[in-house]
């Protein structure tokens, strides 16, 4: 009976796989010693008992929710925002790498390097005042007690800064990537090859690594509303 | 009421008792408050877990006799300043109301 409870309650708190385990641990322990104290003689009736007096699995997941959710929500600020300066410095350190080597785009090719370089400086600084901003604004949100409408709301809006600040970075990284093409059209494959490729590698990961992460926080949301929704 | 109050009593009770797992933390909540509070035992992880968050209680996993695992509770220093700052704030509410209840006037706050 208890272990049905404990899958019941693991489920109810699928938002939060980690969190899940951890309560699942935490509330056996008091449910068994619940069981432990009870007089009765009954193990059967004590373990109805013991879970009768804890309540309802989705009322206490609910519980956890906004914690959860709030706890989530503001490591992806921080997440998005590491992510956007680990970006800016695989940047600079190609541009660096192209001044070194004395590498510059041939004269046929500014007519499209031009517009592409424009289009990847604005997507960048928008997507390092978006992600700058979505961060303050989940930072200065309190963490409520329960998950009620109003925060619900707000980590909405918290998470299309997200998705926009992750559009503009995607956008970036992609110019970049046109820029980089351009570069390197025509010259012959060598090992000096090696540093702007790893450069834009680490630009793809870390578009990637603030996708994922957005896409986590959309889905431990649906759950989590799911939950307090009925 | 008394869910507007939980982080506090939950705060009173880890201070009272030391360290203390969920189940020991109730239990004094019930011993103290003379059974008066009988909420749904399961109500306290989610508050436990919150004041963790926000640095007023800290955990760590021991095993208890049973073998089992078990996560023990402790109040920081700032869980025991804020403690000190909710019984004031209670004192007064509970000062006031008894005034206004009595028929007696609160004591006046010193300047």
């Amino acid at each position: 009976m208890i272990p049905d409870y404990l899958d019941r309650l693991e489920r109810e708190l699928n938002f939060d796989r980690s969190l899940a385990r951890s309560v699942r641990q935490e509330v056996e322990d008091h449910l068994w010693e619940a069981v432990a104290v009870d007089c009765t003689g009954d193990t059967l009736q004590a373990q109805q008992r013991a879970i009768a007096s804890f309540g309802d699995a989705r009322v206490i997941a609910a519980g956890f929710a906004a914690t959860s959710l709030g706890i989530h929500s503001r490591r992806a600020g921080v997440a998005a925002i590491l992510v956007i300066a680990s970006v800016f410095i695989a940047m600079k350190a190609r541009i660096a790498w192209y001044a070194a080597a004395q590498w510059t785009i041939g004269d046929e090719m500014r007519a499209i390097s031009g517009p592409v370089l424009l289009i990847d400086r604005h997507a960048f600084w928008l997507a390092v005042v978006v992600g700058l901003s979505s961060w303050a604004y989940i930072r200065s949100r309190p963490i409520p007690a329960a998950l009620h409408p109003a925060y619900c709301r707000q980590l909405r809006r918290f998470f299309l800064l997200c998705s926009l600040a992750a559009a503009a970075l995607v956008v970036s990284v992609l110019s970049d990537a046109v820029l980089t093409s351009i570069l390197l059209r025509g010259t012959a494959l060598s090992v000096e090859f090696l540093v702007p490729i790893f450069s834009m590698a680490i630009e793809i990961a870390c578009a990637g690594i603030l996708i994922a992460r957005i896409r986590g926080i959309s889905l431990r949301q649906a759950s989590a509303a799911a939950l307090i929704g009925t | 009421m008394l869910k507007g109050h939980l982080d506090m009593i939950v705060l009173a009770a880890l201070s009272a008792s030391g360290s203390a797992h969920g189940y020991a933390v109730i239990e004094e909540i019930k011993r103290r408050s003379g059974g008066a509070f009988d909420l749904p035992e399961g109500t306290i992880y989610p508050a436990l877990h919150r004041l963790e968050q926000t640095g007023l209680l800290k955990s760590s996993w021991t095993t208890a006799d049973n073998g089992r695992r078990r996560r023990v509770y402790t109040l920081t220093k700032a869980g025991n300043r804020a403690l000190v700052d909710q019984r004031a704030v209670w004192k007064q509410f509970a000062d006031a109301i008894a005034g206004l209840l009595g028929g007696s006037r609160p004591r006046e706050k010193p300047a």
